[in-house]
């Protein structure tokens, strides 16, 4: 394990900007944090570099308690890049070599061109750093934390405002480096997340679920996480389990059962390529069915959406382009929907 | 009309011929305007940056009152060392009065509010995330503020170059504790005050015109440091 976070918290005057954060990261492992805007990720990524002071908890890296040795010898060990990097008034080559130079290193020729080249700056060591474009200084920014060889990688939202050219450059460069670093970065692109990390956090303020990507997406554990990251046909209700096992929620506006079991208040989520559409009832497994109109069709490249009103209950479905007009769907059409009891996640 | 462009004929041919007077002054007014601007910079440039690293009660208020004394007439600072360094002053057993060392003195004291006020600008500017860059890149305390101050060194350095260029051009001083005596702590402003009353025109416009030059080049150091 390189790091280890136990109930860090932090306050500023008076208002609680992390709470209760615990969270372990192997070593070698891709970690996404993601979360809206003001929702921690900056300030914890400063906590972990030793640049912020928690409030209450304890950073264990590598098994050392960070907390209590110098910091800059914990530093040494980390790279970080800021969302905003403040660049020096120097040459690229000078920028790149600040972290060897401060440790009384000589800097390793090839190191500095592999670095360079890793972020596709090769050629720019004498060029004036400050007149980089935006893209550019980040790109040095991450060659400038990678020549330390850290053993634990911070990148702070490190694509946000970039040009299509270095934000493909950086994330070419993490997945390169994946596996062979740790590597904690935070982004508030959801996709961005889902393909770089090996796990993700949703953050807010505390973490609200972290897991695999797949596993967050297709089973969000809580509402917020469920809204974050836009899972579709979210039904409350009170459930209650049946004989045969199931679970039966029942909402204001419609019955539906699910194979998870419950009790309580709950939300039901069905992810839109899990129902089908029909123009009447199947007999079919699904347990779920109920009849329906089409109120607004999306086109969305190869797929249809379509929003489907079943009892007042709004129901967005997946149909692809071959199906949407092998049926001859319209605005207005009387159709059936369904789902099986497994396809529905439930948080409770 | 004719007269003043006779002067300044008369005035360039003296600069041209390296007149011995006009040298004389030229490089005593240097040398004790570079003193005292070396003296107040040593002390002004590290305050400066102790008041912009160090958070305290009255901060604000301080830098106001620096930024006040930007403009503090010469004359005041000259009465106020007159009597520190007067025989009956707390400094008077020193003699500095009508002395260089004086000058210097008065000087320093002149332009250090000015030097100190914008290195807490030039330090401002360069902005705390260098500090914490540099941190994250391994620096001990002690590097991360060096590396900050040598951000802004342009910055500190264009400072200097204004408390230079106010401590060459001032007068009260130069009359009030050096006393404009000749061969020893004339100076170019005191020797326009007094040639120009004595009317010797020539002498006065030729010593306006290197000071003129002085600011020019003042500005063009100002202007390249700025542009860093």
């Amino acid at each position: 394990m390189i790091l280890k976070l136990q109930g860090i918290s932090k306050v500023y005057d008076k208002r609680s900007v992390l709470e209760d954060i615990n969270l372990k990261v192997k070593v070698d492992e891709t970690l996404g944090i993601i979360g809206p805007t003001g929702s921690g990720k900056t300030t914890l990524l400063k906590i972990i570099d030793l640049l912020e002071e928690p409030t209450t908890g304890r950073i264990i890296f590598d098994g050392i308690d960070a907390l209590s040795v110098p910091a800059f010898k914990i530093r040494r060990r980390i790279g970080m890049v800021f969302q905003e990097t403040p660049i020096l008034k120097r040459t690229v080559y000078d920028n790149v070599i600040y972290g060897p130079w401060i440790r009384g290193e000589k800097p390793q020729e090839n190191e500095v061109k592999r670095v360079l080249e890793l972020v596709g700056l090769l050629g720019y060591e004498n060029k004036d750093a400050q007149r980089l474009s935006g893209g550019e200084k980040q790109r040095l920014a991450l060659a400038r934390a990678l020549i330390n060889g850290p053993e634990l990688l911070l990148l702070d939202e490190p694509t946000s405002n970039l040009d299509p050219v270095s934000k493909k450059r950086i994330e070419d460069a993490i997945e390169e480096l994946k596996g062979e670093t740790s590597i904690i970065f935070t982004t508030h692109d959801l996709f961005q997340g889902q393909r770089l990390a090996d796990r993700i956090a949703i953050l807010q303020n505390k973490i609200m679920q972290i897991g695999r990507p797949s596993e967050i997406f297709r089973k969000p554990a809580n509402n917020f996480v469920a809204k974050f990251v836009g899972v579709k046909n979210m039904i409350k209700g009170e459930a209650e389990m049946t004989k045969e096992g199931l679970t039966l929620i029942k909402s204001d506006k419609i019955n539906i059962y699910s194979s998870k079991p419950a009790e309580g208040e709950v939300i039901a989520t069905i992810r839109p390529e899990d129902i089908t559409v029909s123009w009447g009832p199947r007999d079919s497994s699904a347990l779920n069915q109920l009849k329906g109109k089409i109120i607004g069709v999306n086109e969305m490249g190869s797929l249809f959406q379509l929003q489907v009103e079943c009892n007042d209950e709004m129901f967005a479905v997946y149909m692809t382009r071959k199906s949407f007009h092998d049926m001859n769907i319209t605005i207005g059409s009387n159709v059936w929907i369904e789902f099986k009891a497994s396809a529905v996640h439930i948080i409770q | 009309m004719n007269e003043i462009l006779q002067g300044i004929l008369k005035a360039l041919e003296l600069i041209i011929t390296l007149n011995p007077e006009v040298i004389d002054i030229t490089s005593r007014t240097v040398m004790i305007s570079l003193s005292s601007t070396l003296l107040a910079s040593l002390i002004a440039v590290p305050v400066g940056a102790l008041i912009h690293f160090k958070q305290f009660k009255g901060k604000r208020a301080i830098i106001d009152i620096i930024q006040t004394l930007y403009s503090i007439p010469t004359v005041l600072v000259g009465l106020l060392v007159f009597l520190l360094i007067s025989k009956s002053g707390p400094l008077g057993s020193l003699n500095l009065l009508f002395t260089p060392w004086g000058m210097i003195l008065a000087q320093a004291i002149l332009i250090s509010p000015l030097i100190t006020g914008f290195t807490i600008t030039a330090l401002k500017g360069v902005g705390d995330e260098i500090v914490d860059l540099a941190r994250s890149l391994g620096a001990t305390e002690y590097q991360a503020l060096s590396t900050l101050v040598s951000e802004a060194k342009y910055g500190i350095m264009g400072a200097i170059i204004l408390g230079f260029g106010r401590a060459i051009s001032e007068v009260g001083i130069a009359i009030m504790i050096g006393g404009n005596i000749r061969g020893y702590t004339r100076v170019i402003t005191s020797a326009m005050s007094l040639e120009t009353s004595k009317g010797n025109l020539e002498l006065s416009i030729a010593l306006g015109i290197i000071l003129l030059a002085v600011s020019l080049i003042i500005n063009t150091l100002l202007n390249y440091f700025q542009e860093k």
